[in-house]
């Protein structure tokens, strides 16, 4: 029987802070925020995934479902620090698949 | 395509370098215009905002301790401002504030105790839909408490939603913003109002055609030919 694919979205984000973080301290406060905000069931709907992170420019790619898109965005915004110190994330591009991501990736960067 | 606004941006005292990087930040995120309240931004500031294609808004906040300080304040600035906000501390003055047409946003407190006293009610929000102001919310009263507190204010600010709603009173969303770290792009800002029961368009609109509505309005009654709203001079008297 022929299963319908999971829709996912693509986020390309950003993370502003005075500190530098690695991909596992995003990661964990991306999971945290989501469940601040929306619970476990939340979390369970939402689907948080970090894809890559770049440590060098502060960069990353996130998955969530495409269901819950405005929610993980929220889950984003509602966030003001991470690992103990101050920082935001803010989302730059979504997509619904990687390639299209990457591709627009160089466009991205700071001047 | 939306031109996003952010209305309030609060300039750190002798801040100028956090100012430019909100300033920067704002351009990068794709907001068209940026209102800097109470201070007057250094020229170099004014000439980066036309370097980076941003509209720069001036704004003053009024936090009147009293009616007749609020109106005493509004015939001093009313004319030099392009949007006028009151930051509602009493009841009085909240009051007062809502149906002079005078006053473009009404602010309310993000401390929980006094806005529980002070707040959009349906009085407010009454006298708000005859004069023609907005309500406005400011996104950074939420980032700045904690889980706790914040639910409690969310739970206030869904209220109040409801009561603009229900009389027709425009409702801006703004970052109210100190620091960069504090902003937020558009529509992160409209997703943040998902926790207000608020869909995705109608959010759009509360950073976008809503505050730009009042702007343009406002500029409108500024420039010199303003007589009366429908009403200006279009040619001088030649004699």
């Amino acid at each position: 029987m022929p299963v319908r694919r999971v829709r996912r979205r693509y986020l390309r984000f950003r993370v502003a802070s005075e500190r530098r973080y690695r991909g596992q301290e995003v990661a964990d406060a991306v999971q945290r925020g989501v469940l601040l905000l929306y619970g476990v069931h939340g979390i369970s709907q939402i689907e948080p995934v970090l894809i890559e992170f770049d440590e060098d420019e502060q960069t990353g790619i996130l998955r969530c479902s495409h269901l819950h898109l405005r929610r993980m965005r929220a889950s984003l915004a509602y966030m003001t620090s991470i690992g103990g110190s101050a920082a935001s994330i803010h989302v730059v591009k979504v997509a619904g698949t990687i390639k299209a991501l990457r591709s627009s990736r160089t466009a991205l960067k700071t001047p | 395509m939306r031109r996003f606004i952010d209305l309030h941006l609060k300039p750190p005292v002798g801040g100028t370098d956090e100012l430019e990087l909100m300033l920067r930040f704002a351009a990068e995120t794709g907001y068209s215009g940026v209102a800097a309240s109470d201070r007057t931004l250094p020229q170099t500031l004014r000439s980066l905002c036309t370097d980076l294609g941003l509209d720069l808004i001036n704004r003053v906040d009024l936090r009147p301790r009293s009616a007749r300080e609020l109106t005493a304040s509004l015939r001093r600035v009313r004319r030099r401002f392009e949007v006028v906000a009151v930051d509602c501390r009493s009841k009085a003055v909240a009051r007062q504030a809502a149906k002079d047409h005078r006053v473009d946003l009404l602010d309310f407190s993000a401390s929980i105790s006094t806005r529980a006293r002070v707040w959009f009610d349906r009085q407010e929000a009454v006298l708000a839909s005859g004069a023609n102001c907005a309500y406005e919310i400011n996104a950074s009263d939420l980032l700045r408490l904690g889980p706790a507190a914040g639910g409690r204010l969310l739970s206030i600010m869904r209220r109040e939603i409801g009561n603009a709603r229900r009389h027709g009173v425009p409702v801006v969303v703004s970052s109210g913003a100190d620091s960069r770290l504090l902003m937020r792009e558009p529509r992160g800002l409209v997703a943040l109002l998902d926790l207000v029961d608020v869909d995705e368009e109608e959010g759009l609109g509360m950073v976008s055609s809503v505050p730009w509505r009042m702007v343009e309005a406002n500029r409108g009654k500024l420039s010199p030919g303003f007589v009366a709203p429908g009403v200006r001079v279009v040619e001088g008297d030649a004699r």
